[in-house]
Parts: C-alpha cells; structure tokens; sequence
C-alpha cells in the first residue's frame, strides 16, 4: 500500500510527527506501507479536506482557522486565552476535542477521521517600536493575527489587518502591519523575527489547531496488520514532535538574543484584563453561535477546561 | 500563435445564436473589466484608509480573492469567441479546407469534453463549500473574516457552462464547413494570416484608443 | 507503469494537441485531466470497475484548481498592471514621452532610434506588457524616424526591439507570473527588473550609436533644440517618474525608511493615478469601457491559461516529475554553470516556436526545481552554493534571466509577436522587413544575457538592498 500525504511548506517543526510516521509505519511493515510526503505538490493547504474527501490523497494535514465553517467544532481549540501553556497540554486538549463524537462528525462530513493534532505553542507578538506590553498601546496596534487571536486583539482596540503568512515579513517592513502574531517557528521560517525589536513572552493569546487526518475509507481499507503499524506508530511521531519541537524552543532564547530582539513580559493584571476583555465575550459569542448551528458548543469547551485541568493533576 | 481573429455573421440560425450568445458573453466580459477597475479603487481605498485613517478595511485579501474568480471567468467565452485564447497556428495555419476544418473539429471537440468535465468537477468544489442548513449556506469561509466562499466557487462552473455553450455553436461550425466543404464559414474564429492579424490588432488599437496627447 | 512513464507520455499527447492547434490553455487542462485518470487508475491495478472511481476523483481534483489557484491576492497585480498600460494612452503618456525623450538624447549619432529606445524604456514603467508598447511606438516613432532618411527596416526594428524593455522594467505582468509560479517575492523580483531593464536599454543605445557612426546613410541626429525646449518637454512626461515613484516606494524605501505598502497596492495605486490623467485629458465612458474590455480580455487570456497549466502541474505533482527532471539534471556530470546555459538554450529554442507566458507556464514547474537544486537548494546559503548566491536570489536571478529569454523570443522568427505587431501597424513593412530590422538586436540582446550570467551583481545588487 502506498499513501500520498498532503502537507505543505517545507519540511519543518511543523511536519516533523508525520514524516516520523511515514517512517515508523514503514518500518513496522517491512516496507509494504509507504507514506509519500508531498509539501505543496498535491493540493492548496486550504483545500486539503477538500482532498481528503474526494479520496485524492489518503492523509493531510490542515489548520481549523483557514477555513471556520468546514470545521465549526474543532475551532473551540482556537479560543482566546484558553490557558494552555505546553505543547503537552495542547495534545491532550486537542486529542480529547478529536475523540468527541461531534467533533468526528463534524469531520466524517469531509469522509475524514482525525488522526493526531500539530500541537503549535502560543501566538506571541513580535513588533517593533516601543513594546506594546499594555492594553492602552495595543489600542491602534495594527496585527496581523487572524481567527480567534485576531478577534482577540479586536476586542482590546487592536486593528487586526489581513497578510498571508509569506508576506508577512515585508507587511512589517513596509508598516502594513507593525506586530506579527505567530508560533516561534514561524516566525523564524517567515523571518518576522529579523524585524522584530520585541517579543512577548507570556501574552499567551491562543494558538491554531492544525490536526492530521486520513480519508476514512484508505484507513477502513488496510488491512489489519497495517492499520495496527499506523494506530500504534501516533503516540511515537507525537512524542518525536515534542522533542523535536522542544529543541527548537531551548534555542529560541539563544535566537532572541543574537537577533538583538527584547524579552517582554507583561504584568499579570494587565493580562487578567486582557483577558477578561477579550477571552469570556468571544467564547460566549462562540458558545452561543456554534449551539445555534446545533452543535454542542457549551460541551466541547467544558471537555477542554476538564482535559487541562486533569491534565495538570 | 494567434491572437484575435474574426468572426463571419449572416442571418442564418447558426449565426444568430452565435451573435445572441455573442452579447452575452460581452456583458460578462465588461463584468471582468470592472471588477479589474474595482480592484483598483479597493486598493486605494485600503491603503488611504490605512494611512490616514489608521482603519485598514477589514478582510482585504479576503475580498480581493472574492473579487479575482470575477476577472479571470466571466470573460472566458468571451475571449474563445474572439479567438484570443493563444494557440500555435505553425501547422494549422497552413492547412485550408477539410482538413482545417477537420483538425479544428477535433481540437474543438477535446476542449468541449474537458470543459464539460471541468463543469462536473467545479460544480462539485462549489458543492462541498454549499450547505442549506448552515448560516449564509456556507460550509467553507475565507481565513481573516470568514466570508462564505460558495458564491465565488459557483461563478466557475457557471463561467465554464456558457464556454461549453460557445464550444457546441462552433463545434457546430466546423462540423458544417466540414460537410458542405465551405471556405468562408459563419460563427467560427477565422485564422488569420500572421500579418493580417497584427494589422487588425492595431486597427483596435487606433479606433479605440486613438492616441492623444 | 512507473507515475514518470505517465509524466512523459501525457506530456507528449499535449505537445502533440498543442502543435495540432489546440488552445494551449485547453491543451494543457486536458493533458492534466488525462494524466490524472491514468494515476488514479494505475494505482487500483486498472481494473475495469474502478474507472468510475478513477475519473470521478480525478475531474474533483482538476475541478478545484481553477477557482483555487485564481482566488489569490497577488495575481491581482496582473490585471491591474495591464490596465495601467492602456489608460496611458488616453493618458497621452506615450507621445510626451517621445518628445522628451528627442529633445534630450536626440543630438547623439543615431539620435532618433535612441530616443524611441528611452521613451520605451519610460513607458515599460507604466506598461506591463511587451506587445503593446511596440504597437504604440510602431505609430509613434516610425514615421519620425523614416521623415528624416531612416531604413524603414531598422526603424521598425527599434520599435520591436524597445516593446521587449516593458517585461523587465517594473510594472511586468509576466515578473508576477513567474513569481508567483516560483512562490517567490514578488517585489523582490519587480525590483530585480529594473536595472537589468535600463541595461538593456543602454546597450540598445550603445548598439545604435555604434552603428550610426560606423554605417554610412544612417538617418542624421536631431539637432537644434534649446534648454529651454528640453525642460519644457519634461513636466508632460513627469507622470511616468511619479508611477514610478510610487511603485518603487511601495516596494522598497530607497531613503532607508518603511516601504509605503505592498505591490499589489502600489500596481492599484500607480493605475489609479494614470486613470485620473486620462479622464482629465478627455477619456469618456465608451473609451473606458473599450479598455475595460480589451484588459479583461488579455487579463483571461493569461488567467486560463494560468489554471489550465496548473491542472497539467497537478498532475506532474501526483507524478512527481519535477523531483526526477532535477535528480536528472543534478545528476549530470557536467559543470552546473554548462548545465544553466543550456537551459537557457532550450528556452531561445522553445521560445521561437511559442509565446512566452505559455512557454514559462509550461516548463518552469519543471525547470525551477531543477535549476534551484543545481544552485544547492531553495533553502542553500550563498557560501555553500555552487551559483554564489543563495536559495531566494538564485530565484530572482534565473527570473529575470529566463524572463530576458522569453523577451528575446519576442523579436526572433518565426514567431516574434512584437515583430508582428509593428508589420501590422505599418502597411508599408513587411513581417520579413521588421526581421531584418531587428537583427542587430540579437546582438545586443546575446550581450545582455551573457553579462547577466556573468555578472549576477547586476541583478541582485537591488533586491539585495530591499
Ligand atoms: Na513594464
Ligand atoms: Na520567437
């Protein structure tokens, strides 16, 4: 059996877990089942469910915030100031959210079974000027932040404004934008970092939930032995991640340093206002929202509030 | 290569549609054109908005890429009418009479199928991003401001159905010169020699631009 | 069979459709589609009863590309720049700029034909697109130019060479297009154009003033105007520098400050600015809408061509031909530099033979790859690189050099659409008159590609600025 994988970008950070799963799977089966990666090849990373569902490819990877409402429920993991702080709790919330029977019809729509999570630490602003470590200067602050994060900014007087990720560099340069919200790795990947004088260390507004999916009727079609390589081999690509992942993060420091950029850290009440500013009215209009679309809206926050609190224990 | 070529009319059934489909395809073309013009002021108005008023307009890639399905369809059948689509005339455009006619018969013929096909495969991607029962009926929304996408993706199959359209009245055209052995046959892209079409390119070019200054 | 064996034999039917007079759009669509039913049956071992599925996955895959590629913000540069090119004429852009460029160069020997080389290398800062500008000037220069005693061959030759300036010379639709195929900065690549584009045009220059005094009976300079002429020929010129201005500025901030905004919005502006000369030098609705028209109709052309392409990339993808062609050319045991000028030789083949958004359309999913792999990369350092550059400028590098390519294509027979166009717009040349006039431009142009491969500097000396 042969599987094509629909990623995008380069490899990276980002796609680490499923270029180790490729490996495991094959190794497991003697290289019966293989895993062809393509990044970019195979489809728009916007359409990858689209892909998925028309049985083009067996497997990719997406993000919730490109497209909402292909997948109302999941977006719950990109709230605002949800309160995870590892990449560990991302992937117990986000693999708690994926075993929800709604969640799994939300995606069952696309013919799409989720596999594992992407778990991306959170959005912190890199900017230039002055810091913007209080509500009062982020009033005005032209980001670029989109989905949650950028309803977030919104809330607190922000302008969030509109750059793909590739142009996200010369929207700094150019001061179309003067913060960039995105993971640590992107902003090394998309250079936003080279700009920046500034990085808020424990802003912590949110993050984006990208999970890996298989076209559920490749996966019903394996035999036995292959779907057991491919269930048994997740926790080990997930755990590959998170090491991997976590190296980046050890260097960070060092890259913040090198570049010049300044550590911001923001004073707790400040955050505790940011937060009650933007995270409880937008999770309120989420809430009701998604529970009018008849989904369980209320239910699928309070499973996340309960895997982190369990999580922490 | 050719660009442009020109069209024979007389009162014929055959050419009758063609010229009906012909103001059809025009309206939809200038549709393209202004939504070129639109694009343009958009961008003023966005980046005056952002300088002046600090108030960028909200999800401008995302209407901007609303806006592109607009320029680059509505005019499609348009340009395949007036023969601007480009295409190598090297070996074309030294065959004459039935075997012209045949060649383009077949050439029109594969284009048909593609774009029938291409109608089932763009009406399926505007299916999967359509839902009945979801707000504004959209199952797929663009990434900063969540617009609904199915408008957008429904101008394509539409575009490419009226392409078809063109393709049948021509195939229809060919399919006639063929049989009755015509040399100067009606609703069909006459090719033009080399010389006599860039003559007639600036003979457009002097009419509708006459040159001031 | 092997996905590559599938790469090559679709990519025959295509070539084959095409030469058979096919759209290169349709052809290239159909070819993709064709590819992708063979694929996806190939890969259910072609039993008869999964046909069905095979082309019902396959017409979903090649159904999406053509909204999905075409829903993007920086093609939106393509239209726009082609607008700018025909508001100038109501603009009167194009005539002021031949006066003032006859005013101040046109002492020199061969004045006149350097003058017509200026003021196209002037209106390629508004004009994205070679073939208009060589239409223009065919009515502009031409006659000027034969009133004193020029060869009407060489004149119309200028004009045909000097369209060719319009691609290089920022705004360029077919910059964008590479750029966008690459997955590249679009402005770093607009702004990579503009010196290569004045070099060019100096070498024409060079070109003309060597012949005029070498040639007996070349048409006299123009002598005899006072400065006081010359600057006042300049104020009805000055919109040009002021488009370019603005696109620069919302590229790159030449003072060391932000940039203004990003191309895209610089192209939207710099047309606005031309839209707003034009109603005020007396352009009405019926002379809009007829330029609404004509860029809606070239902005289609491009469009179709764009997605129809991208469904035969689809399937290249799901074949993955491009990882095989560059194993291959890497694998070569040859000097890389050999390989790059061959490349580039293929492509002034190719390109007599086709046009030259199709051409780059058609071969660049292929070629980039292979070229950036040969150069170490996408993502080499300029140390580790075999060019000296690295990744990122090794794509604007071979951009603007196959971007010179497919200009030079444009003046060589037997296609050379500018040489076209200025027969067509002068009744007493011939297609066969204008190629001979432009000869010596091959010359130049063989010039200018070389120091461009020789010299990599010239092109990467701004955008490395940016
Ligand atoms: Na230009
Ligand atoms: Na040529």
């Amino acid at each position: 059996t042969e599987w094509n994988v629909s990623v995008w970008g380069k490899r990276r950070a980002f796609t680490e877990h499923v270029e180790k799963l490729a490996e495991l799977v094959s190794e497991k089966t003697g290289g019966e089942f293989t895993m062809n990666v393509s990044y970019g090849g195979l489809s728009k990373n916007r359409e990858n469910l689209d892909g998925i569902s028309i049985g083009a490819f067996e497997m990719a990877q997406f993000c919730a915030g490109y497209h909402r409402d292909k997948n109302p429920t999941i977006t719950v993991l990109e709230l605002p100031f949800l309160g995870v702080n590892t990449l560990e709790e991302e992937v117990a919330v986000s693999h708690a959210v994926y075993a929800h029977p709604a969640a799994q019809a939300d995606l069952a729509r696309w013919n799409a079974k989720l596999l594992m999570t992407s778990p991306m630490p959170q959005y912190n602003i890199v900017g230039t000027g002055e810091p913007r470590d209080t509500l009062a200067k982020m009033d005005g602050m032209r980001v670029r932040a989109t989905g949650g994060i950028g309803n977030a900014f919104k809330a607190v007087g922000a302008v969030p404004t509109s750059v793909t990720a590739t142009e996200a560099y010369q929207a700094m340069e150019s001061g179309v934008v003067d913060t960039v919200a995105f993971a640590q790795h992107a902003h090394l990947s998309f250079r936003t970092i080279d700009q920046a004088e500034w990085w808020t260390a424990n802003l912590n507004p949110g993050t984006v939930n990208c999970p890996v999916v298989v076209n559920v009727d490749a996966y019903e079609a394996l035999s036995d032995d292959h779907r057991a390589a491919l269930d048994s081999s997740v926790d080990e690509a997930i755990a590959h991640y998170l090491e991997n992942y976590g190296a980046l993060l050890k260097k960070w420091d060092g890259v913040l340093e090198e570049k010049g950029v300044q550590k911001v850290m923001i004073d707790e009440a400040e955050l505790a206002k940011f937060r009650e500013i933007a995270a409880d009215p937008i999770r309120e209009q989420w809430i009701a929202d998604m529970s009018a679309q008849g989904l369980p809206a209320q239910e699928l926050y309070d499973l996340v509030m309960d895997t982190l609190k369990k999580q922490r224990m | 290569m050719a660009t442009g070529a020109s069209v024979l009319e007389n009162d014929s059934l055959l050419s009758r549609l063609d010229q009906n489909l012909y103001r059809i395809e025009r309206f939809l073309a200038l549709i393209s054109g202004l939504a070129v013009f639109a694009i343009m002021v958009f961008a003023v108005v966005s980046v005056s908005g952002r300088n002046a008023l600090n108030a960028p307009v909200p999800g401008y890639v995302d209407w901007i890429e609303q806006l592109m399905p607009l320029i680059a369809f509505m005019g499609i059948a348009y340009t395949q009418r007036d023969g601007t689509h480009i295409r190598m005339d090297i070996l074309i455009g030294r065959l004459s009479g039935r075997a012209l006619w045949a060649a383009e018969f077949i050439t029109t013929l594969a284009a048909l199928i593609l774009m029938i096909l291409l109608v089932w495969g763009s009406w399926s991607h505007f299916q999967r991003s359509f839902d009945f029962a979801a707000p504004w009926w959209s199952r797929d929304s663009s990434i900063d401001i969540a617009l609904p996408l199915w408008p957008a993706k429904l101008l394509v199959p539409v575009a490419f159905s009226i392409l078809c359209l063109r393709f049948a009245l021509q195939l229809w055209g060919y399919g006639r010169a063929f049989v009755l052995g015509l040399s100067e046959p009606v609703a069909i892209p006459l090719i033009k020699s080399a010389a006599q079409q860039a003559a007639d390119e600036a003979a457009i070019l002097e009419d509708t631009n006459g040159e001031r200054g | 069979m092997e996905p590559i064996e599938i790469g090559l034999i679709v990519s025959g039917v295509m070539v084959l459709f095409v030469v058979l007079g096919m759209r290169v759009a349709f052809a290239a669509g159909m070819a993709g589609l064709l590819g992708l039913i063979w694929i996806f049956w190939a890969k259910k071992g072609y039993d008869p009863e999964d046909f069905g599925w095979a082309l019902t996955v396959a017409v979903k895959t090649a159904g999406q590309v053509p909204h999905s590629k075409v829903s993007s913000q920086a093609l939106s540069l393509i239209p726009t720049f082609i607008l700018i090119g025909y508001l100038a004429y109501y603009a009167g852009l194009t005539k002021a700029l031949f006066e003032a460029s006859k005013k101040w160069v046109g002492w020199l020997p061969g004045g006149l034909a350097v003058s017509t080389v200026f003021a196209t290398a002037g209106f390629a800062a508004v004009s994205g697109a070679s073939v208009a500008t060589s239409a223009v000037f065919a009515r502009i220069a031409i006659p000027e130019m034969l009133k004193i005693g020029y060869d009407k061959r060489f004149a119309a030759g200028v004009v045909a060479a000097g369209g060719t300036l319009a691609s290089l010379i920022p705004p360029s639709a077919i910059l964008v297009i590479y750029a966008i195929i690459v997955e590249q900065d679009v402005g770093k690549l607009l702004l990579a154009g503009f010196i290569p584009g004045a070099f060019s045009a100096l070498i024409y220059g060079l070109l003309i003033v060597t012949l005029a005094m070498t040639l007996p009976k070349f048409g006299p300079p123009v002598r005899g105007f006072t400065w006081g002429e010359r600057f006042r020929a300049l104020p009805p010129a000055m919109p040009i520098f002021f488009v370019v201005f603005i696109i620069i500025f919302f590229i790159y901030n030449p003072f060391g400050g932000d940039a203004w905004g990003t191309p895209t919005e610089g192209g939207a502006l710099g047309a606005f600015v031309v839209f707003l000369m034009a109603v005020w030098k007396g352009m009405r609705w019926r002379q809009f809408r007829d330029a609404l028209l004509e860029t809606a109709k070239l902005a289609v052309m491009i469009f179709t061509i764009i997605w129809g392409v991208l469904i035969y990339v689809r399937f290249l993808g799901f074949a993955d031909l491009p990882g095989a062609f560059s194993d291959f050319i890497t694998g070569l045991d040859q000097s890389p530099m050999l390989t790059l000028v061959m490349i580039l030789l293929a492509y002034a083949v190719l390109g007599m033979f086709m046009d030259a958004i199709g051409m780059l359309l058609l071969t660049l999913p292929v070629v980039y790859p292979a070229v950036m792999a040969l150069n170490g990369g996408e993502f080499v350092s300029a140390a580790d690189s075999t060019f000296g550059m690295s990744g990122p400028m090794c794509a604007i590098w071979f951009g603007i050099l196959v971007v010179k390519m497919a200009e030079f294509c444009l003046i060589t027979p037997p296609i050379g659409l500018n040489c076209f166009v200025v027969a067509g717009v002068r009744d007493d040349l011939s297609v066969q008159d204008v190629f001979k006039g432009v000869t010596p431009f091959f010359i130049a142009d063989a010039i200018t590609i070389a120091l461009l491969v020789a010299f990599p500097a010239i092109v990467l000396w701004l955008p490395s600025l940016a």
